[in-house]
């Protein structure tokens, strides 16, 4: 998956220096406990480059991973597997020293600028500890690079002496991005850098660090949920979806005419302007799935509007794909579930339970829908597996009839387009209809 | 700590002119620039403190020998350590075992005072080390350092003469704190005879004892408040003219607590606790020595006048006390405000034994206040350290320290305090001499109040190791101990100040109790518990004042420290106050 995506970057942007090689990096939290069970797959396999001078942006749903992925490239969470490649040297592998002389290469700007102020020390202080940290100079100079940069990032030298208390959230992100140049990176993470501030705002700050880039020659890493932002700054987008990049490509290409289902159903979310507008929203049902317990095969499946169905269910209703989609989740959920021996017992008694019976899940699930004869058949059986308390037959049974490879395989990377954007989906391998058309029909 | 200059809009006109703008100035330049109000400062200061040059001379040598006494169990580990070892191994493995303990602390000392170090050894040396490489050069180049210095005090003269040296200016001092000062026994005497003509004799302007001791406890509180109020006036004068910010958290946090009564209340109750201890030397009606100590020694006999012979007689402290004794009906109770059959003037009454209140109570305070002040400055501190390694590495780290303190907080702190105080004191170890136990019982309180403490700031920790500033230390290679100290510590530390005031009156309470039970600060040291303790049984007759009085005192003192805590942390954090009452008091 790696080579194929290195080789195909490389074939189209041959011109371009990579800075940042990313290759099947891997951030698991909480599997170093006894007790902890499977770890949560907060980045679960992530290869792209960046290159010198881009800016990249990664977007995606809360809690998708973006934010563990730029904390991870910059060693602030310590990667699972993968590796890191930062002009040629994994930083995965560097030891303390190592990690210490690297880190002055690469910075961060943070999301809150409540948060990432230190507000019982003075703007000066602030902005002056990576270069105390670094013994840059003497301390008069590091004063004067203090004063200097204040100006840099549009600020007063005056402010030196004053507490991020006496500043507005803007004024507070710009002292955050002062910090991060003092060192003079050549790479800067910047986690939702605008997220936290009112729209007015965010256009300065969207400005001034257009303007940086500029000036120093800086490589960004975009982290955003806002769309039409990413859409303003960035070369190249990401999407992610629990801990996977569904799609990466040139940000115009992808946004006026995504490849991956997920792409689609993010960019369906905007609100159009035009009143006009009667493209048919595509809504996602149900939550992004536990990233404790990823589904198996391509990590969308659960919840993808283009699935591949099996053909004799493929003008099955929508509802009752719905409620086949529900139901497998409910019966992954109980077979994850322990039940206590208390709970066994009852159960054998008649009594109730905190799980429902899979009756009633049934009637709320299928309730007052048309289903055809053969569907209806098999839901029955997988009904009547569930009922004995046999979730894993029941399950089998569901794969089989209503399965398919999306379920069952993890997707390859194709590029869909001459400029080397890919997409992270089943339906590109030539065998089955491209999603936008399977889209377009369903809705 | 946000509401009042929270996103106050900024303009060009509001940044001051007057020398705070230029950001390249240092405190010593805007000195020089503007010398006058820091110079008047001064002056008055050192006016104030002139007629009382002695006083304050044996605070610092009073702190000093304090210093001095942890300095020389340091110094005695190596060798006590070496000697049991001599006396399993032999000598040499003794020697060996000296030297090496020795080099060890030497060498903690060292890693705790590398990064003061004002250049890089190894760069000088022409090595250009990697960061962690040059840690460990610098530790070993400071410990070699310190054992070459240490080697050459101890194995040549030089050591002796150094030693000679600093006896020599312990000595200046000494002449300097023995000096008359103005408010003192001397200038002002309160101790003197009635003639058979009804005059007083060797008191201050011939006046009776009782005013002649009036003036110089009152003289001591107007000098302490105008003391205290000169240096509130420095803060003044160095936030107005010298300070480069204009506007700090800690001014509203100083603006609310002045606004907070009851937090001023403690205030006050705490600076005159604190005032009673310094000066007890000068509150007391008689010289400790004399009247508790040494009641029998040549220096304590006095003159009085003899009412059944009608001449002046000669008599000892300890003889007039045992006519004075407060313990209960007909045993020669001397009350409040009276004066005992030797014309003693006793402002509080006298002791069961026939010492004299006032005294006792002003020395029991210096007790108290030693102890209280001992313990919560280490208890903080290793509460502090504690938590802050514990919410910043976490995991095993983290379980160790909680599995360590919840040992600790498991048994019931009274019963821990109890059990260690018999042993020790039993075990008859070094550590029990000072104050009669009083040095040996606020390690005790440290040792048992510190887990209280971490676990009351431990959620403190927490939430202040998540704040994404940590985050950003981490990402521009901060050291872990710099970013405890400098991004963690202070938001903690603020927590901490309200816990250690609300736990100097547990303490207080504590130590009372276990005098009252006959541990803890034994006899002669005087200390208020075992005053109550003293004085119980004769409540209910015309011996009143002895319990009633010192436990007084208690309850004023406590209050006072609560208070001081209450208006803290209202304070720091204004919304605490309407979000949870009782959370303040809940590591206690």
């Amino acid at each position: 998956m790696s080579q194929q995506l290195a080789s195909s970057d490389s074939t189209t942007r041959e011109k371009r220096e990579k800075l940042v090689e990313v290759r099947d990096l891997k951030t698991y939290y909480g599997d170093s406990g006894m007790f902890g069970g499977p770890p949560v797959k907060a980045v679960d396999g992530v290869s792209f480059n960046v290159f010198r001078g881009e800016t990249l942006g990664l977007v995606g749903e809360s809690g998708c991973g973006k934010t563990t992925l730029g904390r991870t490239l910059l060693q602030l969470e310590d990667a699972t597997g993968g590796e890191v490649r930062y002009d040629g040297t994994d930083i995965t592998e560097l030891n303390s020293d190592q990690l210490y002389e690297w880190r002055r290469n690469a910075q961060m700007v943070f999301q809150d600028p409540d948060s990432s102020l230190n507000d019982r020390m003075t703007v000066g202080e602030i902005i002056r500890e990576p270069l105390d940290v670094y013994e840059w100079e003497t301390p008069a100079d590091r004063r004067d690079r203090v004063r200097e940069l204040l100006e840099t990032v549009g600020l007063r030298p005056e402010h030196y002496f004053r507490y991020p208390h006496q500043f507005s959230g803007g004024q507070r992100q710009r002292i955050g991005i002062a910090r991060t140049l003092a060192l003079e990176p050549d790479f800067m993470v910047l986690d939702e850098p605008v997220s936290a501030l009112d729209v007015s705002v965010q256009a300065e700050i969207i400005n001034l660090l257009e303007d940086l880039q500029e000036e120093f020659g800086l490589t960004y890493l975009f982290i955003a949920h806002d769309l039409s932002v990413v859409r303003h700054i960035c070369d190249r987008v990401a999407v992610m979806y629990l801990g996977n990049i569904m799609e990466i490509g040139p940000t115009e290409e992808l946004f006026t005419d995504p490849a991956n289902p997920y792409t689609h159903s993010l960019l369906s979310a905007i609100p159009a302007p035009d009143p006009t507008d009667t493209a048919e929203r595509i809504t996602l049902h149900g939550t992004p799935p536990n990233p404790r317990y990823p589904p198996s095969g391509c990590p969308f499946n659960t919840r993808c509007p283009a699935r591949i169905r099996p053909p004799e269910y493929e003008h099955l209703d929508d509802e009752v794909w719905q409620g086949i989609n529900t139901l497998r989740d409910v019966l992954l959920e109980r077979k994850r579930a322990d039940r206590s021996i208390r709970e066994r017992i009852r159960e054998r008694l008649g009594r109730q339970t905190r799980f429902a019976t899979v009756e009633e899940t049934y009637d709320e699930l299928f309730g007052g829908l048309q289903i055809p004869a053969n569907a209806e058949s098999s839901i029955e059986q997988i009904v009547e597996h569930a009922s004995n308390n046999d979730e894993e037959a029941a399950l089998d049974v569901l794969t089989e009839e209503f399965g398919s490879i999306c379920e069952s395989e993890k997707p390859e990377y194709h590029t869909v387009s001459e400029t080397g954007r890919k997409s992270f989906c089943h339906r590109h391998d030539g065998e089955h209809r491209q999603p936008s058309q399977v889209l377009e029909e369903r809705y | 700590m946000s509401d009042t200059q929270h996103e106050k809009p900024m303009n060009d006109e509001e940044i001051r002119t007057d020398g705070g703008t230029d950001t390249g100035e240092s405190f010593r330049q805007r000195v020089m620039d503007n010398p006058k109000p820091g110079a008047i400062w001064l002056t008055v200061l050192v006016l104030l403190i002139a007629p009382e040059l002695g006083r304050f001379v044996d605070w610092m040598l009073a702190l000093g020998g304090g210093i001095k006494f942890i300095f020389d169990g340091f110094v005695a580990a190596p060798a006590w350590i070496g000697s049991n070892f001599e006396d399993s191994l032999g000598f040499v493995a003794g020697a060996f075992a000296t030297d090496i303990t020795a080099l060890l602390m030497l060498f903690v000392l060292a890693a705790l005072l590398r990064g003061y170090l004002p250049f890089h050894p190894d760069t000088r040396l022409g090595l250009d080390l990697s960061r962690s490489r040059r840690v460990w050069f610098e530790r070993g180049f400071l410990t070699t350092v310190f054992a070459a210095v240490t080697a050459v005090l101890v194995f040549t003269p030089l050591g002796a003469l150094l030693r000679n040296e600093v006896g020599f200016y312990v000595g200046v001092l000494d002449s300097i704190g023995d000096m008359q000062t103005l408010i003192s026994r001397e200038t002002i005497p309160n101790h003197g005879y009635q003639t058979p003509a009804g005059d007083w004799e060797g008191t201050f302007l011939g006046l009776s004892p009782r005013y002649a001791w009036l003036t110089r406890f009152l003289l001591v509180w107007v000098y302490a408040a105008v003391f205290i109020g000169w240096l509130w006036q420095g803060y003044n004068v160095f936030r107005e003219h010298y300070r480069a910010m204009d506007w700090t958290p800690r001014d509203d946090v100083i603006d609310r607590l002045r606004s907070h009564s009851w937090g001023v209340f403690g205030i006050v109750v705490v600076l005159g606790f604190i005032v009673l201890a310094l000066f007890a030397p000068a509150i007391a009606t008689y010289p400790i020595q004399e009247n508790v100590y040494q009641p029998y020694a040549e220096d304590s006999e006095f003159k009085y006048f003899n009412e059944e012979s009608g001449e002046v007689e000669m008599a000892h402290h300890g003889d007039a006390n045992l006519d004075s004794r407060s313990q209960g009906e007909g045993s020669g109770t001397v009350s409040i405000n009276e004066y005992d059959e030797y014309g003693r003037y006793a402002p509080l009454g006298t002791t069961p034994s026939g010492e004299d209140m006032m005294t006792h109570i002003a020395y029991g305070a210096q007790t108290s206040l030693t102890i209280a002040f001992v313990s919560i400055t280490i208890a903080v501190f290793l509460a502090m350290l504690l938590s802050l390694a514990s919410a910043f590495y976490g995991g095993i780290v983290d379980l160790m320290t909680i599995i360590g303190t919840d040992t600790i907080i498991s048994i019931p702190i009274f019963v821990l305090v109890l059990m260690m105080s018999v042993v020790f004191s039993q075990g008859d170890v070094w550590i029990a001499e000072p104050m009669d136990g009083g040095f040996l019982l606020a390690l005790i309180y440290a040792f048992a109040y510190m887990p209280g403490m971490w676990r009351s700031i431990r959620g403190p920790s927490l939430q202040v190791a998540q704040e994404e500033w940590v985050d950003a230390a981490k990402s521009y290679g901060q050291r872990p101990l710099a970013i405890m100290r400098k991004h963690m510590a202070p938001y903690v530390m603020s927590y901490l100040i309200i816990y250690g005031s609300l736990l100097i009156g547990g303490i207080i309470i504590v130590t009372s109790a276990l005098s009252f039970l006959g541990y803890g600060v034994t006899e002669p040291t005087p200390e208020w518990g075992r005053l109550i303790s003293d004085g119980r049984n004769a409540v209910a007759t015309e011996s009143w004042h002895v319990s009633t009085v010192s436990g007084a005192m208690i309850a004023i003192v406590v209050t006072g420290f609560n208070a001081l805590g209450d208006g803290i942390r209202d304070a720091i954090d204004p919304q605490a106050e309407a979000n949870a009452t009782g959370n303040a008091g809940g590591g206690a």
